[in-house]
């Protein structure tokens, strides 16, 4: 078994004639050459979406604005506890390791995004961020849409990754079946040997009686085949061993990038809401953001180890930031415009977009959104995955110049 | 062998009508079509009996179950881990000893006067309450598992389930097992019952007020949190009110706290000032407003859909989604006269219906038991495990939206991990298995090193004490307030102390003994069998050929008579491929 056959089975290019269902799980080997690995992909989008609302106001903190401490006198992070960028904003203590990647250069910071009449519900919010259709819908998700305009065909296998217990909205796809998984580990099917000759017949050609047939029966099949490569990578996979690098989810995103994985959109969102902060919001949002911060940071020296930094970038967003001023219960309630950031050796780091006012406010306290989520989007779709923004989102948006030549 | 008639959807055209069937549209296929929805499917005994029982009386005897006998149903027998000094429970463990070390004492217990860590029995203590309700609360929901395979009254247990998730809260956040029973006792009482009073009854639970803070929700200073969730989720859906209503709902609801498991009004904090809400303007408390929610067409369309895809299938069109909203609203949300309709309806038994339903993993279990023929959910595999596998956790949704259901159940990790359930359940590995509730995870370490005599400096080191020379585990040692790391290890070990240990039986039953009684006597028969038992949408044509020759070469013949002595385990490997097809996943 050559490291290319794996790269080819990883990418559907074999099925189960060769291993009669499961046979021995293939080692990946690491030390091959790269060129051999024809279903590479070039370019990787890691979307780490922060789901709970995540208070970008203290993330990215404004404290060069007197207004910023007014609207908040208690939870309001002190000028000495900030890694400052400027005299306008610093990062929050806790994101040493994003600032120390934005030092770099490589983290645009892009405030006051949103999109109009923001809905205040976590689960409208994000589905309109993961339909890329604010106040309306899409039967496909912006990623899954992006899949389609990258191969219209279908016919790459494995190039969405969803590291979820459930499918995210954003992935979901015309043609392509995301591959949807938490625990590689368990994401095998227990079988005796003597059942492993019958197990090609549960993904047998069979007329669904239905929708949800239907889709049972693709999901057998995109079981069948993902299993077993996910596993090798993740066996031959070294950052696990590694106790100081906690990596949040991003650690089966690099497993599967180490073994030349053919998937070129990966989707991770954040479990548990733990950046709804509406009540004693500081210890929880500080480690929630050191977490974090350190996840992306650690996934990034591993890019770097395995040699794809410069061909991976990442995307971070939440579904809403969180209201201006504090309430009473030393927390924030949910508010319109966030923070987001693009990071990787391709960007270009710095400040993007104009930070919203803390003076005029709107909706009753919020922050107005300067940057529809859109244009940030596009500026992904366009300029970075090469594929066409407006075929995905339906209309045009203005792009940024966020990437290096 | 008596030819059994399988799979018989009605026509296409009954998709959305909910006039009645006809007697002579009665079946037991449609009998057991009906089991699985409105319960956890059923043995084939159940089914006939439902089938011979005809339409009208079946769905009456599941609808108004009350005066039905249910003698399987027992308290749910407590381990004793709870006193009154952990009432008011810490939000946190900074909280638990930033209190303790202001007043000297939390939770029942104080500070040490002098010495190193005096702060560690409140840190411990801590911990203790948070290992203790998490653990009672896997009993508790295995307790509740088995209500569920154990009733005469499936529908109230499915309607409960359904409540569960539609108002969710989880343990993880109310850190109080006892909430959650009396949540659970909430949801059974009113499974079928009035839909405004359980919602108002759910505003009032105690642990619906922790879990959406209304304990910070106060005049002058409301917290949105429960005023969103109560329109978004729980009654009209997003869209149909302003952001203003949210603000007013929140102002409503001002004052609404509880006291250990009882629901309290503290007009000090009550804002009972006048509100403008859905159009409306007056003097509201929070009854009022769910009162005025409940006057909108919009809820009863919101929850009868929610009932109907929970119940029926994914996709609900419009003009269904109306209809039911009107018979629920006819009937001044009575669940009971909602669901005869459905059950009784062409909609119900029509080919759109026959499918429509992925099982979710509670469900999948509770089923799987009744397919087998099990009277009791096995202790081996772990219940909870197994549900956390396929996705769900009991007493536990992910969110305040609960389970997003139909397809979300699926996914290639979640599907693969649905046969692995039904593999331990069928063959399970009882030599091999660890009792999750007795063991501190990663924590055991820990245990370990103290036994072998280590200080908590040197037991709580990072790297391995026993490699050390006696100079460097030495300076390990340090002065602090307290050490969480211990109270993680002492909180497990506390607890576990008094947690009533959980029975590990494997599942019993005896596939030999069914298939012949089936009359069946080749292994095609055999097979033919055990799918006719276990699914309800037949398999693809190959699968069935290839399970027939799996079972004929396991017993080395397909006659059936021929192999009963020793055909036990190859039936059991049969029917774990056949509850890992795609068409075991749904019903």
């Amino acid at each position: 078994m050559s490291r290319r056959d794996i790269i080819r089975l990883g990418a559907g290019g074999l099925g189960f004639g060769l291993f009669g269902g499961i046979g021995p799980v293939p080692p990946v080997l690491r030390q091959a050459s790269r060129a051999a690995a024809a279903a590479q992909p070039g370019r990787i989008l890691v979307v780490f979406e922060w789901f709970g609302g995540n208070d970008g106001l203290n993330t990215i903190v404004p404290y060069g604005d007197p207004m910023y401490y007014k609207h908040r006198p208690t939870i309001g992070i002190k000028e000495k506890d900030l890694l400052a960028i400027d005299a306008h904003v610093g990062w929050h203590k806790s994101m040493s390791g994003m600032k120390h990647l934005f030092d770099d250069g490589k983290v645009a910071i892009i405030q006051g995004v949103g999109y109009d009449r923001p809905s205040f519900s976590h689960f409208s919010s994000i589905s309109f961020w993961h339909t890329a259709a604010p106040n309306s819908g899409n039967e496909y998700g912006w990623i899954g849409r992006t899949a389609s305009a990258m191969d219209p065909a279908g016919a790459r296998p494995n190039m969405i990754v969803n590291i979820s217990d459930s499918q995210t909205l954003a992935v979901k796809a015309e043609k392509h079946v995301p591959l949807v998984f938490v625990d590689p580990t368990k994401f095998q099917r227990g079988v005796f040997a003597q059942e492993k000759a019958v197990l090609d017949m549960l993904s047998a050609p069979h007329a669904p009686v239905g929708d949800a047939h239907k889709y049972v029966l693709e999901v057998t099949r995109s079981a069948a085949q993902a299993s077993e490569v996910v596993r090798a990578a993740w066996d031959g996979y070294k950052g696990k061993d590694n106790p100081d690098l906690r990596l949040l989810d991003l650690d089966k995103v690099a497993a599967l990038i180490e073994a030349d994985f053919p998937t070129t959109l990966y989707y991770v969102p954040l479990r548990n809401s733990l950046f709804d902060t509406h009540v004693n919001q500081a210890a929880p949002h500080d480690r929630q953001l050191q977490y974090c911060s350190d996840a992306i940071a650690g996934f990034f020296q591993e890019m770097k180890r395995i040699g794809r930094a410069d061909d991976v970038v990442m995307y971070v967003h939440s579904e809403f930031g969180r209201r201006v001023p504090e309430n009473t219960s030393l927390g924030t309630d949910h508010g319109t415009a966030q923070v987001n950031f693009v990071i990787g050796n391709a960007v270009k780091g710095g400040l993007y977009g104009k930070p919203p006012s803390l003076t005029n406010l709107v909706l009753g306290d919020n922050l107005e959104n300067t940057t529809d989520f859109r244009q940030v989007y596009a500026t992904l779709i366009q300029q970075w995955m090469g594929a066409d923004a407006a075929t995905v989102l339906g209309q045009n948006f203005t792009t940024m110049d966020m990437f290096r030549a | 062998m008596v030819a059994r008639v399988g799979w018989s959807p009605g026509p296409a055209a009954w998709k959305d009508d909910l006039s009645a069937l006809t007697a002579a549209e009665w079946s037991y296929d449609r009998a057991a079509h009906l089991l699985a929805h409105a319960g956890f499917g059923g043995t084939p005994a159940e089914i006939q009996k439902l089938a011979d029982a005809g339409l009208e009386r079946a769905v009456r005897s599941l609808v108004y179950y009350e005066s039905i006998p249910n003698p399987a149903m027992q308290p749910f027998v407590e381990s004793g881990l709870w006193d009154p000094t952990l009432n008011g429970f810490p939000e946190s463990r900074p909280e638990a000893t930033d209190r303790a070390e202001k007043s000297g004492t939390s939770m029942g217990v104080e500070t040490k006067p002098s010495g190193n860590r005096p702060g560690q029995p409140i840190s411990d203590r801590f911990f203790y309450w948070l290992r203790a309700t998490m653990l009672e609360t896997r009993r508790l929901g295995y307790w509740w598992a088995n209500r569920m395979l154990q009733t005469t009254h499936p529908v109230e247990q499915k309607m409960a389930l359904l409540w569960h998730g539609h108002f969710a809260t989880h343990e993880n956040k109310v850190r109080d097992y006892r909430k959650m029973m009396q949540q659970i006792d909430l949801f059974e009482r009113g499974a079928t019952g009035n839909l405004r009073d359980l919602t108002i009854q759910v505003a009032q639970n105690p642990a619906m007020l922790y879990f959406l803070d209304a304990q910070y929700n106060v005049k002058g200073a409301p917290n949105e949190n429960f005023a969103r969730e109560v329109m978004e989720l729980f009654t009209m859906g997003v869209g149909n009110y302003s952001e203003q209503d949210v603000r007013e709902c929140a102002r409503a609801f001002t004052g609404w706290y509880f006291d250990n498991l009882a629901f309290k009004l503290d007009p000090d904090k009550h804002d009972a000032g006048e509100k403008t809400f859905l159009g409306r303007t007056g003097n509201f408390d929070g009854v009022d407003l769910l009162k005025i929610i409940f006057q909108q067409p919009v809820t009863a369309e919101y929850l009868a859909g929610k009932i109907y895809r929970f119940l029926v299938r994914d996709e609900v069109s419009a003009e269904l989604r109306t209809k039911l909203g009107a018979v629920l609203r006819d009937h001044d949300y009575e669940v009971k006269p909602l669901l005869t309709v459905i059950f009784s309806s062409k909609d119900f038994y029509s080919q759109a219906s026959y499918g429509g339903h992925i099982k979710g993993p509670v469900e999948h279990m509770v089923a799987m038991m009744k397919h087998l023929g099990v009277e009791a959910i096995p202790g081996v595999p772990d219940f909870n495990q197994s549900t956390i596998s396929m996705g769900q956790h009991l007493l536990n949704p992910p969110s305040v939206a609960g389970w997003a259901g139909g397809k979300a159940w699926i996914t290639p990790g979640l599907l693969i991990a649905r046969g692995n359930v039904a593999r331990e359940v069928l063959i399970p590995d009882v030599t091999g298995f660890k009792d999750w509730n007795f063991t501190a995870g990663t924590d055991d370490i820990l245990g370990r090193r103290l036994r072998d005599g280590f200080d908590i400096g040197a037991a709580t080191a990072v790297n391995d004490p026993s490699s050390m020379n006696e100079f460097d585990r030495v300076a390990l040692e340090r002065d602090e307030r307290f050490n969480t790391r211990i109270s993680g290890y002492v909180g497990w070990q506390q607890a576990a102390r008094k947690l009533i240990p959980t029975p590990r039986q494997a599942a019993q039953f005896d596939l030999t003994q069914m298939v012949l009684e089936s009359g069946a006597k080749t292994t095609a028969e055999a097979v033919d069998y055990l799918i006719w038992r276990t699914l309800r949408v037949p398999p693809a044509q190959a699968a069935r050929v290839a399970f027939v020759a799996f079972l004929t070469k396991e017993l080395g013949t397909d006659n059936i008579d021929r192999a009963k002595t020793y055909m036990e385990d190859a039936l059991r490997m049969t029917v774990h491929l056949v509850m890992s097809t795609p068409e075991y996943q749904i019903v």
